[in-house]
């Protein structure tokens, strides 16, 4: 089985550890796939507003950098710990109303794809890009100020969009009956050293970008772990 | 001026004059032009015995990749790596596999036994490692401990000399990305390579660093082998103590190994060293109180305490602590750590946090390691707690108090 961990911030946004320590971090934990997904929040409401401010996003001007020190550690990653690393984004929705917040791992993303967008197109072009889409955090977190429930609230109009929802996020489970009719994976949503030990998710798949989006889509010889130390 | 002013001043002077002296034994210990620290010249012949690396592993350290593939680029002729681990869950299970995958080259064994002999989960760890190893040379290397390439070569040159019967290693603290981080390298380059080279240079004492211990089967096994130290907390301090009164000597080697802490919390900071310092009043007795009248940064903060803040209390504590940093920094400087300038700044905190810490083992005699609580005793003598009766009952006190924290 491979041990993934498919949400990961560094300080491309509000991450507290540079790219290269943090997948050193996983490296060292002996982890098989990782993703990096730093945040692209949105432009419209006063709270994304300030985290555009205090450069907590990836923007479309430093996306194509973001890519290519992914692409580099990727590589460093693979060589030496033998450790695939994919590239992705957290699209982020913020709004004080946490009804209409909403949170969305695009990964293998090839081009950059706007917060500011409305979701039918968010998700009409990370299709086209073959990106896989997860929805985050869909049901109340233990930390209320990151509660995000627009997708699951819409979750008749929206479910066709999207290949696996966070059924653990750190050290919140949701609700299982409620998401066991759903593709579901499990993520650290990690932004300190000590998020490692937390909710992980298990695939038996083999280690390629490909074989993994297809294991998470079918959702078959998928697992979840409380990694602890 | 008061008398009490005049004694914590004393005491003050005293600390710093100690830690001179430990400033000089490492000095000593950095640049004598032999193998060993305390070593007698040898001979340049050609001497690289086959050596057995015993790799006790339990959960996840810090850089444990790294520290682990370092033994893979020994620049030695013949060698083996026994990783041993208890359980397969174990997270170090799978990193350790990783690595043996990488090496196919090198003679690695990721050796899973659980073994339940004793009470010290390291020695259990070791037994079953101890029992595959091949060569007659063994070597025990926490999984913590990062190599470099001559660390093997360098370190068997001192066992060429017959009445060697153990080889242990000074220890540097570096990285440190995290406040806990940076205190644990800063104890670790101040009070335990002070002490421990002060304890070798100066009092002629055997004094051994558990991380890294090479010995022959043959000597280890004249002493009780690991059976005669399963129940106490300090098997490293216990296998020195053996083979000194055994007649074998105990060296420390010039050679020094890295301790990567990047990501530690201060909670972890303050329980290895309250374990610590338990395990030493256990075994030192008396001379457990020499540590907190040589630490002067806390005496400088007790004499403000106590007396309160006026010129001279503050421009004691200032004066001593600013001396002790420099002195920190020096050390630091003459073992080549990669500590940033800033980080020193945390040095008196840090002296301060251990000075508390000095005086939970005159209260508690209890630790908990690798996640099992035991009692401890003379010599570090391990004994379970009870599972029934008040004391147990304290021990659960204890336990919801720190959950409710936590």
């Amino acid at each position: 089985m491979l041990l993934c961990d498919f949400h990961i911030h560094t300080t491309y946004s509000d991450g507290s550890i540079e790219l290269q320590k943090v997948v050193d971090i996983y490296g060292q934990a002996g982890f098989d796939v990782i993703a990096i997904t730093d945040h692209v929040v949105n432009n419209d409401s006063s709270i994304g507003k300030l985290a555009h401010q205090f450069k907590y996003t990836v923007k479309e001007e430093n996306f194509q950098e973001y890519m290519d020190a992914i692409e580099f550690e990727s590589t460093r990653a693979w060589e030496k710990y033998g450790m695939l690393v994919i590239s992705g984004i957290e699209i982020s929705k913020n709004y004080i109303n946490p009804d209409l917040s909403a949170h969305l791992l695009l990964l293998d993303l090839k081009r950059f794809i706007s917060a500011s967008w409305d979701y039918e197109r968010i998700f009409r072009e990370a299709r086209e890009q073959d990106a896989l889409i997860v929805a985050c955090h869909p049901q109340p977190l233990s930390d209320m100020s990151k509660d995000t429930f627009h997708l699951w609230n819409n979750r008749e109009k929206y479910a066709k969009y999207i290949d696996a929802w966070e059924i653990a996020n750190r050290d919140d489970v949701f609700n299982v009956v409620s998401l066991k009719k759903y593709p579901y994976i499990a993520n650290s949503d990690f932004h300190k050293a000590r998020h490692l030990y937390s909710w992980k998710t298990l695939l038996n798949c083999s280690k390629e970008v490909g074989a993994i989006k297809q294991c998470i889509r079918h959702n078959k010889g998928v697992a979840i772990t409380l990694f602890r130390n | 001026m008061e008398p009490l002013f005049l004694i914590f001043a004393s005491l003050c002077l005293f600390g710093l004059f100690a830690y001179a002296l430990q400033i000089w034994s490492v000095r000593s210990c950095r640049t004598i032009p032999t193998p060993s620290c305390s070593g007698e010249p040898i001979a340049a012949a050609a001497f690289f015995p086959p050596i057995s690396i015993l790799k006790p592993l339990k959960g996840l350290d810090d850089n444990l990749f790294d520290n682990l593939e370092s033994f893979c680029h020994q620049d030695y002729p013949e060698y083996e790596v026994i990783f041993s681990l208890q359980n397969e869950n174990d997270p170090a299970c799978k990193v350790a596999r990783m690595i043996k995958y990488k090496y196919p080259e090198r003679d690695i064994t990721v050796h899973i036994e659980r073994c339940s002999a004793g009470l010290n989960p390291k020695v259990n760890n070791l037994i079953p490692a101890y029992r595959i190893a091949k060569y007659p040379y063994i070597l025990i290397s926490d999984s913590n401990v990062m190599a470099r390439k001559n660390y093997l070569a360098d370190i068997i040159s001192d066992m060429r000399d017959p009445g060697v019967g153990l080889v242990s290693n000074l220890i540097r603290g570096m990285g440190g990305e995290s406040v806990g981080a940076v205190l644990e390298n800063l104890h670790l380059n101040s009070f335990v390579m002070g002490s421990v080279s002060f304890l070798d240079r100066v009092l002629k004492m055997p004094c051994v660093v558990g991380k890294s211990m090479l010995m022959r089967k043959s000597d280890l096994e004249a002493i009780g082998g690991f059976a005669g130290v399963k129940d106490v907390l300090a098997e490293d301090y216990l296998i020195g103590k053996r083979m000194h009164e055994s007649g074998r000597r105990v060296v420390l080697s010039r050679h020094m190994i890295d301790n990567i802490n990047e990501y530690w919390g201060i909670r972890k900071f303050l329980n290895r060293h309250t374990r610590w310092g338990k395990l030493r009043w256990q075994i030192g007795g008396i001379k457990y109180i020499s540590e907190l009248i040589s630490n002067p940064v806390f005496m400088s903060f007790l004499a403000l305490a106590f007396l309160g803040p006026s010129l001279r209390t503050v421009a004691l504590s200032a004066g001593v602590s600013f001396c002790k940093s420099a002195g920190d920094f020096f050390i630091g400087r003459k073992i080549g750590t990669n500590m940033t300038i800033s980080s020193y700044i945390l040095g008196p905190l840090k002296d301060v946090l251990i000075g508390f810490i000095w005086f939970v083992p005159l209260l508690s005699n209890t630790v908990v390691w690798r996640g099992n609580r035991y009692i401890i005793g003379k010599d570090s003598m391990l004994s379970p707690c009870p599972e029934t009766g008040l004391l147990s009952f304290r021990y659960r006190v204890v336990d919801t108090i720190k959950a409710r924290f936590a």
